[in-house]
């Protein structure tokens, strides 16, 4: 019986306690809490101080993607190649499990290469493929590499023409071209004579190749490396017991995949840079004001930035600029903070200031206050443009870098 | 049941709110948002069943100390409570549903003519949830937001009483007060436009006070009562994250009631309560409120009938808002009377600053004899 009872009055207080929400459209200020959410929306114009820049993060050859460019500007022309180094078999080839025979050389190859990046303006699309030297590396420049560009063209493709043949295919050329609508990515396939596709022994078979483009406008476009990177189908000739024999190995991909051009990118200055190849960054440091660290919840942060010269790069590849935190302030070398990052659109030749939505970064400092006040900039795909924008720096006073911060003030919970 | 089996049935309701955790909490009303909370109401189903009317007679009731000499065993009580109140405002209305657990006590003997009790009710009720439509300029641009500001528990009066019957017609009784509570408040915007994060701030905020009492009850003939109480409150002090956030006085209060019983089978009763809660500050007025009821039937299973109308403390303007509700009920004991089960129902209209509100709230009580 007892049980019983206890039973009742535990079910009773359970029934009885569940509290459903209120929730009344308010009528204010008569029947609305006394305190309200107070937003303060502040413009910091000199909290951002010993702003740097820096280059050389990623080069070219580091690059994701081998840049071909060819736009005329009003003083000089920027001129993009790639250049890709495919090495060979050896001087000879298995031709059983047990004999192996010479490479006599090659009846023709098929290079394959991934056009990642175009623009769909561009008209009479051209590609120009030259031979270069087989000792092309990381370290080669574009001045290097005038000669051979001059005098060893091995083969033209306008992509446009060949974009409109039947099936995509010129059965007088052998080339072919397949267009990869979901992955944006055009996929040539070129067909390379004995002459243009020369398999020379003595250089275990190594070819270099480099590649020119112009269009009648916006000659820019990408290719891509690694797995999506150049790659050579020979049709090699072996000697078997002295007769020649057709051989078909695997295809190779490139060794080596980098690319070229002129001008070099200008000298870092007081400016603050970010972009281009190799790819600049740029580090602002902040003056975190204590009343919005400590006693309130920032809403929305801006970063204003104005350009110094109109951005640099080629008209149809616009490029993003993020800000990041970054884990410690060592400078040049300071760790990033990947987990967020809040980023902007540049259009080269635009001089418009550039508005940076910097809320998340900003929040962070105010949860943390271990965290460095500094804001790092670098291009988003960084050394995959030949973008470059400089903004002033906090030294020009006038158009210095400033951060408009919208926080909340502390709700005044308790009081009457 | 044992001795030993009571008191565990008392600890079982009294004791979450010793220890702060319990949702003591009571009739909500817009009313009380801008201001110390919707003062809660000291009485056992019973007597809200009546009005109010028999709360200074009551000895389940919080309101008065010395009704609890009448207490011949050890009794424990729990009330609930649900509401569904209509708020009316600007010719809008409102749908609000509440349910709330305001009310637990146990008391008994403990001596030869004292009787102790412990138990907590409502004081201050302090849940509301507001939700605001505006838009202001902000970086010059016209930005619209939904504000949404919530506030949820309540200040807690926990009794501890003593009754003691002097003679055959006078008893006394006191009590002290600890007023604790907590309430979770929230404060929350969201702007339409999605570059501005949502704004989230919370806090607890933590209160604590302290009050004395003081009652008699007087036969004044066969079947004819009156009651006399009065109590005086220090001050409700909030604390948020240990920091003082406000300290407001509270009121004196007394009030006296007359209970007429011309049979056994028929009661009548009439109470009335002052409130200084002027003292609170700005927006806060003295109250004054009655009621009325009577309880007619035979005790296992009576009808309760009873009316009641005053002032609430708290509300713009210049004047206190009103309010006014009729309420019936009945009970039905068990087990040869140690259990009983009361149920009631009220209807409360409030008025007050161009808002209306209109309450229907079912009662529910329960009471156990060991």
């Amino acid at each position: 019986m007892t049980r019983r009872r206890l039973a009742l009055v535990g079910a009773v207080l359970l029934v009885a306690a569940c509290v459903e929400r209120l929730a009344a459209p308010a009528n204010c200020p008569d029947f609305c809490p006394s305190g309200q959410i107070t937003i303060v929306d502040t413009l910091l114009t000199s909290s951002i101080h010993r702003d740097s820049s820096y280059r050389g993060y990623l080069l070219a050859y580091q690059s994701a993607l081998m840049l071909a460019a060819h736009l005329p500007g009003a003083t000089d022309t920027l001129d993009g190649r790639p250049i890709f180094r495919i090495n060979g078999y050896g001087a000879r080839m298995a031709l059983t499990a047990a004999d192996t025979g010479a490479i006599l050389g090659a009846d023709s190859a098929r290079l394959q290469l991934y056009v990642v990046r175009r623009d769909s303006a561009t008209r009479n699309l051209r590609l120009q493929l030259y031979r270069l030297p087989i000792t092309i590396d990381t370290g080669t420049t574009f001045g290097a590499l005038v000669a051979p560009f001059t005098d060893s063209l091995v083969r033209t493709v306008n992509i446009d023409t060949l974009l409109a043949q039947p099936g995509r295919k010129d059965t007088v050329t052998g080339d072919s071209v397949v267009v990869d609508s979901a992955n944006h990515r055009l996929v040539l396939s070129l067909k390379l004579d004995t002459a243009a596709a020369r398999y020379i022994p003595t250089d275990s078979g190594t070819v270099s190749y480099g590649i020119r483009i112009a269009a009648d406008t916006l000659a820019s476009i990408a290719f891509g490396k690694g797995a999506f990177g150049p790659s050579l189908q020979w049709y090699l000739r072996v000697d078997s017991l002295g007769t020649p024999v057709a051989r078909k190995p695997g295809a190779l991909g490139a060794r080596l995949a980098s690319f070229v051009f002129a001008p070099p990118p200008a000298p870092i200055d007081s400016t603050l840079a970010v972009g281009g190849v190799p790819s600049a960054h740029s580090l602002l440091r902040v003056v975190f004001p204590k009343v919005i660290r400590d006693s309130s919840q920032i809403i929305r942060a801006t970063l204003y930035l104005v350009p110094a010269v109109p951005a640099r790069g080629t008209p149809a590849d616009s490029f993003v600029v993020e800000a990041r935190n970054v884990l410690a302030d060592f400078g040049a070398k300071s760790p990033i903070d990947l987990l967020l990052g809040d980023s902007a659109m540049i259009h080269p030749g635009a001089t418009d200031t550039v508005k940076i939505e910097v809320t998340n970064l900003l929040q962070q400092w105010a949860a943390d206050s271990t965290r460095p006040t500094v804001l790092l900039l670098r291009p988003e795909r960084e050394a995959q443009i030949f973008g470059e924008i400089r903004f002033y720096p906090s030294l020009a006073t006038a158009f210095r870098p400033t951060l408009q911060i919208t926080f909340v003030r502390r709700f005044p919970f308790g009081a009457p | 049941m044992t001795h030993r089996t009571g008191w565990t049935i008392a600890l079982l309701l009294v004791g979450p709110a010793l220890t702060g955790g319990a949702i003591a909490a009571a009739q909500d009303s817009q009313f009380g948002i801008r201001g110390l909370g919707t003062p809660g109401r000291w009485e056992s189903v019973r007597s809200r069943s009546t009005g109010g009317a028999f709360g200074p007679f009551d000895p389940l009731s919080p309101l008065m100390e010395a009704p609890l000499a009448d207490l011949g065993q050890l009794t424990a009580t729990a009330a609930g409570y649900t509401s569904n109140r209509d708020v009316v405002v600007g010719g809008t209305t409102t749908p609000l549903r509440t349910t709330r657990f305001p009310l637990m006590g146990v008391a008994g003997p403990v001596a030869p003519r004292l009787v102790v009790g412990v138990g907590f009710t409502t004081y201050l009720d302090r849940s509301w949830d507001v939700i605001l439509r505006d838009s202001f300029m902000l970086r010059g641009v016209l930005e619209r937001y939904t504000d949404a500001i919530a506030s949820d528990g309540s200040v807690a009066d926990v009794r501890v009483a003593a009754a003691s019957r002097l003679s055959r017609r006078i008893a006394i009784g006191a009590g002290l007060h600890l007023l604790a509570g907590s309430t979770r408040m929230t404060a929350e915007r969201r702007f339409d436009d999605s570059t501005f994060s949502r704004v989230q701030q919370a806090a607890e905020v933590r209160y604590d006070g302290f009050g004395l009492s003081g009652s008699v009850l007087i036969g004044v003939a066969p079947g004819l009562s009156i009651a006399a109480w009065a109590r005086s409150d220090n001050r409700l002090r909030g604390k948020v994250a240990d920091t003082v956030s406000a300290v407001t006085d509270l009121p004196r209060m007394a009030g006296g009631g007359i209970l007429f019983a011309p049979s056994p089978n028929a009661r009548v009763a009439a109470s009335v309560a002052w409130r200084a809660w002027s003292r609170a500050g700005a927006g806060a007025f003295d109250t004054w409120n009655w009621s009325a009821g009577m309880e007619f039937g035979p005790r296992r299973m009576p009808i309760r009938l009873g009316a009641r109308g005053g002032q609430m403390p708290f509300g713009p303007g210049t004047t206190a808002p009103t309010e006014a509700a009729g309420s019936l009920g009945t009970g039905r004991a068990f087990a040869q009377g140690r259990a009983l089960i009361d149920v009631g129902l009220e209807r409360l209209e409030r008025s007050g600053g161009g808002l209306t509100e209109r309450v229907w709230t079912v009662l529910v009580g329960l009471t156990v004899r060991p």
